[in-house]
């Protein structure tokens, strides 16, 4: 086909969808709330691939020794720590040590720390890394059952959460993204439906000249295409601007950003081409999909 | 060329609407169908433009097997016919020159040829002052003249016009049979179905008269005016 011509079509595409302002708005909107809840699933379950990756990247186990075991015991302790079967590392960290490290970890409480005055609340301990952080909570409960403990924390329980909510939104985006591409391809369908009846009478002509099918239908793809590609392009607006507000708001959550790692939350700007192209590529594929399977069923020759 | 052999069209309903026809119209002919209404007429446009399939028998235009044809070729043994109704079928929202245009651009026509092209077959049917109206500004005959000039922009073998003074004035439809004469004397084949039996009597010429699904008068006679 030559260029004049994908021009002629191009145009009556874009032309088709002025002439059904109304269709085509509706499909816009399906489309883009489709592509948007489909995207923020999608965001979610990276992001909490990342924050489970985050706490198993530290992988570490907080135990405290109670304050009034003596130094012996203290050695011996992270001796017996290390014959434990999925323990891998331990590191010795001093009440000194554990003071200066919160003291690095939260900038702004400065003073709250100054006014401590050389007296120091924090009990010695050990960081321990595990082999396997799948089982992790029985080298927990291992290590509650040595003596002088003080307290143990680990963060698997809340990696078992996320695991749980990943599961859950896998499943329930998975619902909402097959609804959603069904009742997408309807409303689609419905438009190119209003818009080859407005046009009934020029693809009646059309085929009488000898126009072939693709020549008929070609409008129309370019119809769904760009309401799509417009669909994809909003939703992506859309997302940038509530994913930078939750960002927001996660990250200022210090003590969350602490348990998870900082930078376990994706910020957008390094994912902002990966989404861009995702959504239009998305929108313009399912809206030329839809005009395509409509226009099959109503054009013929 | 046109060419049925034996062809009979039976519709689902079980009426019979073409029974047994044979029929050969060569190239360069100008034939008049008549027949009153219902009489198989329409069955036999259906039939040559293959938006419908004979029963039995074999249909040839211009040099197509439409019994044949698969539905993939149906668009290039369409382009060779050229196709004139009695509603005129003109798209409102397109000018007279747009209107013409649109099957050249629907066939992929080079854009220059279509600039060419267009303006002289406006020229032929004598409508250059009209090029740019819409449909709605022209009178019924000019609309029939716009069609016919469509009909003609791709240089079709043949034109099959269907009742094209049906919804026209009775003295206008004498200019429009003389375009279509004009055109004919061209070399182009046309075949013109009608119901109107002044206008044959006027011109003369090849007369196939279908009654009741069948050809019951095909003859030349002369016209009034060629008597």
């Amino acid at each position: 086909m030559k260029l004049s011509g994908i021009k002629y079509l191009t145009d009556q595409g874009i032309e088709n969808i002025w002439k059904n302002k109304m269709m085509a708005f509706a499909t816009f909107c399906v489309l883009l709330i489709s592509l948007m809840l489909v995207g923020a699933s999608v965001l979610f379950y990276i992001n909490i691939d990342s924050m489970i990756n985050g706490i198993s990247d530290k992988n570490e186990i907080a135990v405290f020794i109670n304050n009034d075991a003596t130094q012996e015991r203290v050695d011996a302790f992270g001796q017996e720590l290390l014959a434990l079967e999925n323990v891998e590392e331990v590191n010795y960290v001093s009440k000194a040590q554990a003071l200066e490290n919160m003291t690095a970890s939260m900038p702004d409480y400065e003073i709250l720390f100054e006014s401590l005055d050389g007296d120091n609340p924090l009990p010695d301990g050990y960081s321990v890394k595990v082999k396997d952080f799948e089982k992790v909570s029985e080298t927990v409960e291992q290590i509650r059952g040595l003596s002088d403990v003080k307290n143990v924390t680990a963060s698997y329980d809340f990696v078992e959460i996320l695991r749980e909510l990943r599961k859950i939104v896998t499943v329930v985006a998975g619902a909402i993204i097959i609804a959603l591409v069904i009742v997408s391809m309807i409303m689609i369908s419905n438009t190119t439906k209003a818009s080859v009846f407005a046009r009934r009478e020029e693809i009646q002509i059309m085929k009488y000249v000898g126009a072939t099918n693709a020549f008929i239908r070609m409008p129309f793809f370019v119809e769904g295409m760009v309401t799509g590609l417009f669909a994809g392009a909003g939703a992506f607006l859309i997302t940038w601007l509530c994913y930078n507000s939750v960002y927001g708001i996660l990250t200022e959550q210090i003590g969350f950003m602490n348990v998870i790692g900082i930078g376990s939350v994706i910020p957008f700007s390094s994912i902002r081409i990966a989404v861009l192209f995702s959504y239009i590529i998305a929108g313009s594929f399912v809206g030329a999909l839809g005009s395509v399977i409509c226009t099959r069923k109503h054009v013929n020759v | 060329m046109v060419e049925l052999k034996n062809v009979s069209v039976t519709y689902s309903s079980g009426v019979d609407a073409l029974n047994n026809v044979s029929l050969k119209i060569n190239d360069g002919d100008f034939a008049f169908v008549v027949g009153s209404s219902g009489a198989g007429k329409s069955t036999m446009i259906k039939l040559l433009l293959k938006e419908i399939d004979a029963t039995s028998g074999v249909v040839t235009v211009n040099g197509y097997n439409l019994s044949k044809l698969k539905k993939r070729k149906i668009p290039a043994f369409r382009r060779t016919l050229g196709f004139v109704f009695q509603d005129f079928r003109l798209i409102p929202s397109m000018t007279v020159y747009e209107n013409i245009a649109f099957v050249l651009r629907v066939i992929d026509a080079p854009i220059k040829y279509i600039r060419k092209r267009v303006p002289y077959v406006i020229s032929l049917v004598g409508l250059q002052a009209k090029t740019y109206s819409y449909p709605d500004e022209l009178s019924g005959g000019e609309k029939q003249r716009v069609a016919i000039a469509r009909a003609l922009v791709n240089d079709p073998q043949l034109i099959i016009a269907d009742e094209p003074t049906g919804n026209i004035d009775p003295e206008l439809s004498y200019e429009i049979v003389e375009l279509l004469k004009g055109i004919n004397d061209q070399g182009t084949t046309i075949l013109m179905v009608t119901h109107e039996h002044d206008l044959v009597r006027h011109f003369g010429g090849r007369i196939i008269n279908i009654t009741d699904g069948e050809i019951v008068f095909d003859e030349v006679i002369g016209g009034v005016n060629e008597a």
